[in-house]
């Protein structure tokens, strides 16, 4: 009996401590919730701070990036649009506020419009959800492999057309699967990168005795192409390539 | 009717009588100076008006009477109205200085005593010369001639109005003022009161027994700016007096009295949107009409009326909607400045277009001041004000109005607001995208369609091979059929075997060829197997094999074992089953 009791909880605990992680996330998000709505954002930004560290979702993002720009910490606040956008490409909310957190960056460098390609697009890459592209792919491989056996079941002019819609649900599960795999490395890569500190000298090779060949202001958005002892290979939107310390850099 | 006309008679002669014994009925006491030298004379004299009653003598006070009492009277009657009066007249003396108080003067009105007030003589040694206690508080008091200053109350809040009343004394019988200085008002905002052209009083004024004319020469309202004692500095006058035509008269130059008035500080307990306004006040808000078409104007008017300092009352800030077009207000005074204070009102006129239809709601207008009568802060709240707009007019007749197009003004930047309630979180680093769980969701289906595949392929080929097909249903059939004579077998349990051999026999070949358990004999067995292939041979077996079973039930007789017999069997039914019917 004793045993029995002991296996179930080991079966269950797992879950049990994931259910109950989960009600702890929610009530700190309530809290958060309630003191942003004071106008209490350090505090809020605390309570949103500590779910982010095993939870992640672009409105999470969104609301810790709102703390910062509500405390004038305009590059976090920048930094955490960013992630939020990383999420969810095509969320307006996090565009606006992103869009108003850059007119306060000092360096203008072209950066890439927002709004390209529209809506629509954004929404068909991934929407608010990172996973979305890998769960359609699921969805679209079981389809293709039940086509398939009905066409196989099946005789004469219904086979025809079963091969047929077969055939579509593969090139969905093809395409859909690629879409997936690219935002999954969208989704994962780290190599954007927002700029911390107030100043930093951008220098034609990683030592301090080299030419500065631009400087860089706080909130500016960087890629990080590579990164050795101490420095790291930045690139601008614009083009322009210089080595940094990545301490006043921090990634997305 | 005629009873009517004699009352009304009567109240008429009773009026008039009335109007005959109104005459104010006044008892005063005088004297020509109060201050007079050892030896001289003062008179004084006792006046009763519209009274016929007589009257005692006051007492002296140590003052020798030189002279009198003279009687005098005198009777007027001018444009209906009766006066009359009887005075009598004393002159006194005093030897020693000091001051001497001449008492009160009585005579019996009715059930009623009056009296005169007391006067005070001064007698001085040697020549009489004016002198006076008050010297000394910076008044100048000449007996002929002074001002002063009197303010309506000694202690105010800031403010609160007080009136102050600037007034010359005079004995003199020609007075010309040349020249006088108001006092400069330091801490306080001074409102003159008109008073037209300076003018002697009517009425004579007795101070301190002696007779005056009076002239009121300003008033002024006072509204104290700061806390404090303040000081208004006196009021300084130069007069020509006695001039004539032979004579140049001399120069008298005046200074009234200082006078000081308390300000007390208003409470700090300040209501939100006082702004100064003391006094006793009230506001009223009026519209002039609460449905209009857009596009047409709106009158609202707020009115402040009241006691007090109106004109510091500013234009109320009133919060139109932003689609009403509201224009500055127009200020409309109506306050009186009197010698009660300055009272009136104030209303400020604001007018309103609205431009587009719809119900909307003023705030509230809401009004702070000190109340000097309560002494403390009150504030008035109007009523809400809805004002229903309807749409303007489209009509064919009416020119066409279209609202101006105009772009959303964007008044202000903000970013939006947090998002609430879920946020869709999960848990950080994870992604489907090539996690177990994508992997398995994609590999199985592709495994199970693998596997219908095989299954489909075994299939077709088990349904190629005809015979091994009907051999497998043959064997199925004879082991169903069979199936309790091995049961019996296992069990070793001989007449169960034979039994139920027997049984599956005749209900095979009676399920086989439809027949009834009576038919099966071996006839009719025979006659159904010539259809069959090798149909003898089989129809021989099956009677051989029933034989045996029917001898072994009913004689102890086993020519063969169990075993063997139920083989026979099992393949026979396997036979039947796979020879084809010719």
């Amino acid at each position: 009996m004793k045993t029995k009791a002991l296996l179930f909880f080991l079966t269950f605990a797992p879950l049990w401590a994931h259910a109950i992680a989960r009600i702890e996330a929610d009530s700190l998000i309530t809290k958060g919730t309630r003191a942003y709505a004071e106008g209490d954002h350090r505090t809020a930004l605390v309570y949103f701070d500590s779910v982010a560290t095993t939870y992640a979702s672009a409105s999470l993002f969104y609301n810790i990036g709102n703390c910062h720009y509500k405390l004038n910490d305009v590059p976090h606040a920048i930094l955490f649009y960013e992630r939020a956008l990383r999420l969810a490409p095509g969320d307006a909310d996090v565009r606006a506020n992103l869009e108003l957190a850059r007119q306060s960056v000092v360096d203008r460098v072209n950066e890439l419009p927002l709004f390209t390609l529209g809506s629509t697009w954004s929404e068909l890459r991934g929407g608010r959800d990172a996973d979305q592209w890998a769960r359609r792919s699921l969805w679209a491989g079981l389809l293709f492999f039940v086509l398939l056996s009905a066409a196989v079941i099946l005789r004469g002019a219904w086979r025809k057309i079963l091969y047929g819609f077969s055939a579509i649900a593969l090139f969905g599960t093809i395409l859909s699967i690629g879409f997936a795999s690219y935002r999954h490395q969208e989704v994962t890569s780290t190599d954007a990168a927002i700029i911390m500190a107030p100043k930093v000298d951008v220098r034609s090779e990683p030592s301090n005795s080299s030419t500065v060949l631009f400087v860089l202001h706080k909130g500016t958005k960087v890629t990080v192409l590579q990164q050795s002892n101490d420095w790291s290979e930045v690139k601008l939107s614009n083009g322009n390539v210089g080595w940094m310390p990545p301490s006043s850099l921090e990634r997305i | 009717m005629n009873a009517m006309i004699r009352t009304s008679l009567l109240l008429l002669l009773l009026h008039l009588a009335g109007a005959m014994v109104a005459q104010e009925i006044s008892f005063t006491a005088t004297v020509d100076r109060n201050s007079i030298a050892a030896g001289e004379y003062a008179k004084l004299t006792v006046t009763l008006s519209n009274s016929r009653e007589s009257f005692q003598a006051p007492d002296f006070g140590g003052l020798v009477v030189v002279q009198g009492p003279f009687e005098n009277s005198s009777f007027n009657y001018v444009n209906g109205r009766m006066s009359s009066s009887a005075a009598r007249t004393w002159v006194l003396t005093g030897t020693d200085p000091g001051k001497f108080t001449i008492g009160a003067a009585k005579v019996r009105i009715g059930n009623g005593i009056m009296q005169t007030e007391p006067i005070v003589i001064e007698v001085t040694k040697g020549t009489a010369k004016p002198s006076d206690a008050s010297e000394s508080q910076g008044q100048q008091r000449d007996s002929n001639l002074f001002a002063t200053i009197a303010l309506s109350k000694g202690k105010a809040r800031v403010g609160e109005q007080v009136v102050a009343t600037y007034t010359l004394y005079s004995r003199y019988a020609n007075i010309e003022l040349s020249k006088y200085e108001l006092p400069k008002m330091d801490g306080f905002w001074a409102e003159e009161i008109d008073l037209g052209d300076t003018n002697w009083e009517d009425q004579l004024r007795t101070v301190n027994g002696l007779q005056y004319r009076v002239a009121v020469l300003k008033r002024q309202v006072l509204f104290p700016q700061r806390s404090g004692t303040l000081r208004i500095a006196p009021i300084e006058l130069e007069c020509i007096v006695n001039r004539s035509f032979f004579n140049r008269g001399s120069l008298v130059k005046v200074r009234s009295n200082v006078v000081e008035l308390n300000a007390l500080a208003l409470p700090s307990n300040r209501p939100e949107g006082f702004n100064g306004a003391v006094g006793e006040m009230g506001m009223t808000v009026k519209v002039d009409r609460n449905t209009v078409k857009a596009n047409e104007a709106i009158e609202l008017t707020v009115t402040y009326t009241g006691r007090g300092n109106l004109k510091l009352i500013e234009a109320p800030q009133l919060n139109f909607p932003n689609d009403f077009e509201a224009y500055d207000p127009k200020v409309t005074d109506r306050i009186n400045v009197t010698g009660s204070g300055m009272s009136g009102s104030r209303s400020f006129q604001y007018l309103v277009i609205p431009r587009h239809e719809g119900g909307f709601s003023l705030d509230p207008i809401v009004f702070s001041y000190f109340d000097t009568q309560q002494g403390a802060f009150r504030t008035i709240h109007s009523d809400d004000l809805t004002i229903e707009v309807t749409p303007g007019d489209g009509g064919p007749a009416a020119q066409v109005q279209r609202p101006n197009k105009m772009d959303v003004e964007v008044l202000g930047k903000d970013i939006r607001y947090i998002r609430t309630g879920d946020l869709d979180l999960e848990p950080a680093g994870k992604h489907l995208f090539g996690s177990m769980p994508w992997l398995l969701g994609m590999g199985t289906p592709a495994l199970a369609f693998l596997l219908f595949l095989g299954w489909r392929k075994k299939q077709a080929a088990d349904s190629a091979d005809v015979v091994g097909t009907r051999r497998k249903r043959a064997d199925k059939v004879a082991r169903e059929r069979l199936n309790e004579a091995e049961q019996a077998l296992r069990a070793s349990d001989r007449s169960t075997f034979y039994d139920a051999l027997g049984r599956a026999l005749h209900g095979y070949l009676g399920d086989k060829f439809a027949m009834g358990p009576a038919e099966t004999a071996a006839a009719n067995i025979k006659d159904r197997f010539t259809a069959f292939t090798n149909g003898e041979e089989l129809a021989a077996s099956y009677i051989e094999l029933l034989e045996a079973c029917d001898m072994a039930r009913y004689a102890p007789v086993e020519d063969r074992p169990r075993q063997q017999l139920y083989e026979q069997a099992a393949e026979l039914i396997r036979r039947t089953e796979q020879t084809a019917r010719a």
